[in-house]
């Protein structure tokens, strides 16, 4: 009996030192994480007071230099703040409403440098300014239980589980939300994300979900007389879809074809790819140019192949043009999959093809002298015209060159010079 | 009469080996070219740098480094300069260099930084990986997307949805995506990935389990393109989800046990 109890009182004392241990531990990362997120909350109140302050005083400036030093704080600063806020345990909702509305004061601040609407930014942002002001003095209400001297983990612990009413951020996330209807309608990125919900504006006649199956099995032939499951999109969906899910030996996959006029938008099938097996790159390209030119995609060349383990990723543009006004149209893209082992096309994404950009035939090409736009050293290897997006998402007809240090290591450059005014549109270091 | 055979024997292997003494153990029947990836373009990379032409890493990936060191070895040895290595230059290439396969490959698997210079012992051409290092999978990508871009988001594939359909896994991977793009995200995968309360595995630490070659399948193919949520910024497992909000959005399609929506 005397043992079983002396057994007894050190198994007690055991998991009482166990227990002592794991507290301690947990009591260290509550701290740790407390830290983390005390000084990310300071971070992103600094950061807003700034934003404030920057947008208030670029209000008393005309002159262009003292404003574009005002405008780049703004830009600069409206970047910070949104990677502090997205490091706070903030709900989705009062992130996502920050993160949008001092996105878009930083974005228009780049827009009038870049610009030079002053006017413009002036206008706006008399208003923009009081509100920056009283979000800010919401923000520090909301936060203040969060600086007491006794800061509590549980305090944070406890706003990540609730919903944004019942949280102190419940007046900024709904002041948020107003202020980026009023003050900011659409912006020209959100107009972007418009875009690609804008196959709703497909006119075209409604195809049934036989039709759509139809429609699949002439583009891949492979896939006939599989056993599908087909579903339509949900009623919030922008543009209507049959979601066709099948199934075909070893191949599962899906293909998502518009109601109106049965596009295809993607498709993807996975199946068991044999390694050891290989068609020629020759081969690789020859198959997916007959998978497009049977879907009807007449009107694409291949600009980019990127070989992989079991498949080729191939990358399609639209072209527009003939002879030296040739240009490839690189927001109407398609993209296929095909497989190393025998050339069966595993994937095709047609979406952005389906709603195709509507082409400016004003805008002027004005060649460049590469010698004087480039440093010496710098090798000029390829030059062609495409179409692309600028940093106001306006479709710019624009020269991709690819260029070259001469030097031992051939560090290779894509650069996109807009055609008509030569401003550098992107630069991208190529493997 | 032994001897005879013997001597036979010999002469033929002999004459063999004279006639053809650098068609084994070189490139396959294929032709390399730009987006190629691979043994063949490890051994061209190699060969090429052999002769000090080509002065980049030594990966498998046949990317502009390895097009413009082709190109001027075929400008050098008088063949065509198309950037191609069809049979001609190949031929060319292992008349004029060495290649030491089994030494490449086995430091390209053991994930040591080395080099494959002519004239140099192998042995100090190398370094090797240090304790802990692990060499990743190497894959060619679009370029404005990073090895380490791939991995994170491989890691929150298998994490969020290692259990979904492929359909699925690329869907959770567009997602991401989707949000780097919309201006209501920050503006990197990593600060995606890691926004708090953004994703499940990140919270109860699944991100942190080794994911499978499907998961980095489905990145790769999210990577260039497809996107099975039709632009979903959301998604949510109805039976699991505790946020009311998430119920607002406005609902897209479902796939698998995820509902995807704006």
């Amino acid at each position: 009996m005397k043992s079983a109890i002396y057994l007894l009182s050190i198994a007690v004392l055991a998991l009482g030192l166990y227990s002592y241990e794991v507290k301690q531990n947990n009591n260290r990362l509550e701290r740790t994480v407390q830290a983390h997120y005390s000084n990310s909350l300071s971070n992103a109140s600094e950061k807003l007071s700034n934003l404030q302050h920057s947008v208030s005083q670029s209000l008393l400036f005309q002159d262009e230099k003292a404003l574009e030093k005002e405008l780049d704080n703004i830009w600069r600063t409206s970047n910070e703040f949104r990677s502090s806020i997205g490091s706070l345990p903030v709900s989705q909702e009062v992130a996502n409403e920050w993160m949008r509305y001092v996105g878009n004061i930083g974005e228009e601040a780049k827009y009038a440098a870049d610009f030079g609407n002053y006017d413009s930014w002036h206008n706006r942002m008399t208003k923009v300014n009081q509100k920056l002001q009283t979000l800010s003095d919401e923000w520090a209400v909301a936060t203040s239980n969060f600086y007491q001297n006794d800061p509590s983990f549980a305090d944070w612990a406890a706003i990540t589980g609730k919903e944004t009413n019942e949280t102190p951020f419940r007046n900024v996330a709904t002041n948020l939300k107003s202020y980026s209807e009023t003050d900011f309608p659409l912006t020209a990125s959100e107009s972007d994300w418009q875009k690609k919900k804008e196959l709703q504006n497909l006119n075209d006649k409604e195809i049934t979900k036989d039709q759509a199956i139809q429609r699949l099995e002439v583009l891949i032939p492979g896939i006939k007389d599989a056993t599908y499951t087909v579903t339509q999109s949900r009623r919030d969906a922008a543009y209507p879809f049959y979601h066709i899910q099948f199934v075909k030996g070893s191949r599962i996959g899906y293909a998502d074809i518009t109601v109106k006029g049965g596009h295809l938008l993607s498709f993807l099938s996975e199946r068991p790819v044999q390694e050891g097996n290989r068609l020629s790159q020759q081969d690789i390209r020859k198959a997916a140019e007959q998978f497009l030119a049977r879907g009807n995609y007449k009107d694409v060349e291949i600009v980019e192949m990127r070989e992989n383990h079991e498949a080729w990723h191939i990358s399609f543009a639209r072209v527009v043009g003939k002879g030296k006004e040739k240009a490839y149209v690189y927001p109407d893209g398609i993209q296929a999959k095909v497989s190393k082992d025998s050339g069966e096309l595993l994937g095709l994404n047609a979406m952005e093809y389906v709603q195709k950009e509507t082409i400016n035939k004003d805008q002027k090409v004005v060649p460049v002298n590469w010698e004087n736009f480039f440093r010496p050293g710098t090798v000029v290897e390829e030059e062609r015209l495409v179409y692309t997006e600028n940093e106001t998402l306006q479709l710019r007809e624009c020269y991709e060159v690819i260029a070259r240090f001469d030097s031992e290591m051939n560090e290779t450059f894509r650069v996109v010079v807009d055609a008509e005014n030569h401003d550098v549109i992107k630069v991208e270091s190529m493997h | 009469m032994v001897r005879t055979i013997l001597i036979s024997v010999i002469l033929i292997f002999g004459t063999i080996s004279i006639l053809k003494p650098n068609e084994t153990f070189a490139f396959s029947g294929q032709i390399v070219e730009r987006g190629a990836f691979g043994d063949d373009v490890i051994e061209l990379q190699a060969r090429l740098q052999y002769l000090g032409f080509y002065n980049g890493k030594i990966d498998g990936i046949f990317g502009y480094g390895t097009y413009w060191a082709l190109r001027n070895f075929q400008d050098q040895y008088g063949l065509d300069i198309d950037g191609i290595a069809g049979p001609g230059t190949k031929d060319q290439l292992v008349r004029v260099t060495e290649f030491n396969e089994d030494w490449v490959h086995q430091q390209i698997a053991q994930g040591n930084r080395f080099t494959h210079y002519g004239g140099i012992p192998l042995a100090q051409q190398t370094t090797a990986a240090g304790e802990g290092y692990s060499s990743t999978t190497t894959v060619q990508l679009p370029a404005k997307y990073s090895e380490r871009d791939i991995q994170l988001m491989a890691n929150a594939v298998y994490g969020e949805a290692r259990g979904e359909p492929y359909e699925g896994q690329v869907a959770v991977a567009a997602v991401i995506l989707n949000r780097l793009e919309s201006p209501d995200f920050p503006n990197s995968i990593s600060e995606i990935i890691f926004q708090p309360r953004a994703f499940t595995a990140v919270a109860d630490g699944q991100i942190w389990l080794e994911p499978n070659e499907r998961a980095k399948q489905a990145v790769l193919d999210a990577m260039n393109g497809w996107d099975p949520s039709e632009n979903a910024l959301y998604y949510f497992n109805p039976v699991t989800a505790t946020s009311e909000w998430i119920w607002t959005r406005p609902q897209i399609k479902q796939i698998g046990e995820h509902i995807f929506c704006y």
